[in-house]
């Protein structure tokens, strides 16, 4: 009896071990496009981290803005000293969860849609966002994609007017995660 | 020629010289040169991280955006599709190792595939501040005594 105790004990803390498992990268990728009546602006950011828990559905991302690469040396001094004040915000954070964590079966390759619900920090204002996300599985990883709308205003992002034209006032940004599974 | 015709053509040249070296020199400015800067810190990679740590908001002032030479240990090389990330760990959290994670430059990628785990070495790259995990130091490139 004690034997077969012992034995449920370990397949419950070893089916709980395998379901609560966290999946992480640091090197997730974050662009975001601009596009402007005069000119089209595109910055990568590819040194986020971002870790998913597949118990709870909780879902964070965290991004050093002044890691956005852009083309043009200036915008980038421009994006950094006045438009996102990086001396003074650097971090741009994601804390939320998957509302939907039923929908994906983690332990089944194959591609699910997410519905993700949290709170978004950009520019030191925090405002909570729900988006759309597709969550694929494959080869033990998961790769996670999102494209979605962010407008500037809300966060407090002030365009001179001088530039207003060359600045769209609502950019779109891509994510890319793709989360390897972290032995705990 | 008439004087006129010579001073509005002078001003003509004048002008389009101008612009392109506005042109040149700022709008289309280079990125900066970080492995031929000269780094605004020389510190050991511990000592950068336990700074962090401590206070995020007082190193940032310090560090983030600055051009950074560490010394110490790399516990691990991490090579992904694009890019290669030497990487000092100082601690476990919920992000895994955490400690300061270097971005190599394109051209030292495959001497950075060669540091032996435990090899000090000598960096130097932009840091771009703390995420609460890890310090981010890119463009990096290794020093050779």
């Amino acid at each position: 009896m004690k034997k077969l105790f012992f034995l449920a004990m370990l397949i419950m803390l070893a089916s709980a071990n395998l379901f609560a498992q966290k999946y992480i990268t640091k090197n997730g990728k974050v662009s975001f496009y601009s596009d402007g009546e005069i000119e089209k602006i595109q910055a990568t950011n590819d040194q986020v981290s971002a870790a998913i828990d597949t118990s709870t559905g909780d879902f964070v991302v965290k991004i050093l803005v002044k890691s956005f690469e852009f083309e043009k040396a200036l915008m980038q001094e421009h994006f950094n000293d006045d438009y996102m004040e990086s001396d003074k915000y650097p971090n741009s954070t994601f804390k939320g969860k998957i509302t939907n964590l039923s929908d994906v079966n983690f332990s089944k390759d194959g591609t699910y849609n997410a519905n993700i619900q949290g709170s978004l920090t950009i520019h030191g204002v925090t405002k909570s966002v729900t988006e759309k996300g597709t969550l694929q599985i494959k080869d033990g990883k998961i790769i996670g994609t999102s494209k979605f709308d962010v407008t500037l205003s809300d966060y407090n992002v002030k365009i001179p007017s001088v530039v207003s034209k060359n600045i769209a006032k609502t950019v779109q940004i891509n994510v890319a995660f793709s989360m390897g599974a972290v032995k705990s | 020629m008439k004087k006129w015709m010579k001073i509005s053509l002078a001003i003509v040249a004048v002008a389009i010289i101008s612009s392109l070296a506005v042109y040149k020199f700022y709008i289309n400015k280079p990125h900066k040169d970080i492995e031929h800067a000269t780094p605004d810190f020389t510190l050991n990679s511990m000592k950068l991280y336990k700074e962090y740590t401590a206070n995020k908001k007082h190193s940032d002032s310090l560090y983030n955006g600055k051009v950074i030479e560490l010394s110490g240990k790399v516990d691990k090389i991490e090579v992904t599709d694009s890019m290669v990330i030497a990487v000092f760990v100082f601690s476990k959290g919920d992000f895994g190792d955490e400690g300061i994670r270097c971005t190599m430059l394109p051209k030292f990628n495959e001497d950075a595939k060669k540091i032996m785990p435990g090899t000090t070495v000598n960096v130097k790259g932009a840091c771009s501040g703390f995420n609460d995990s890890d310090v981010i130091l890119e463009k990096c490139s290794l020093i050779k005594d």
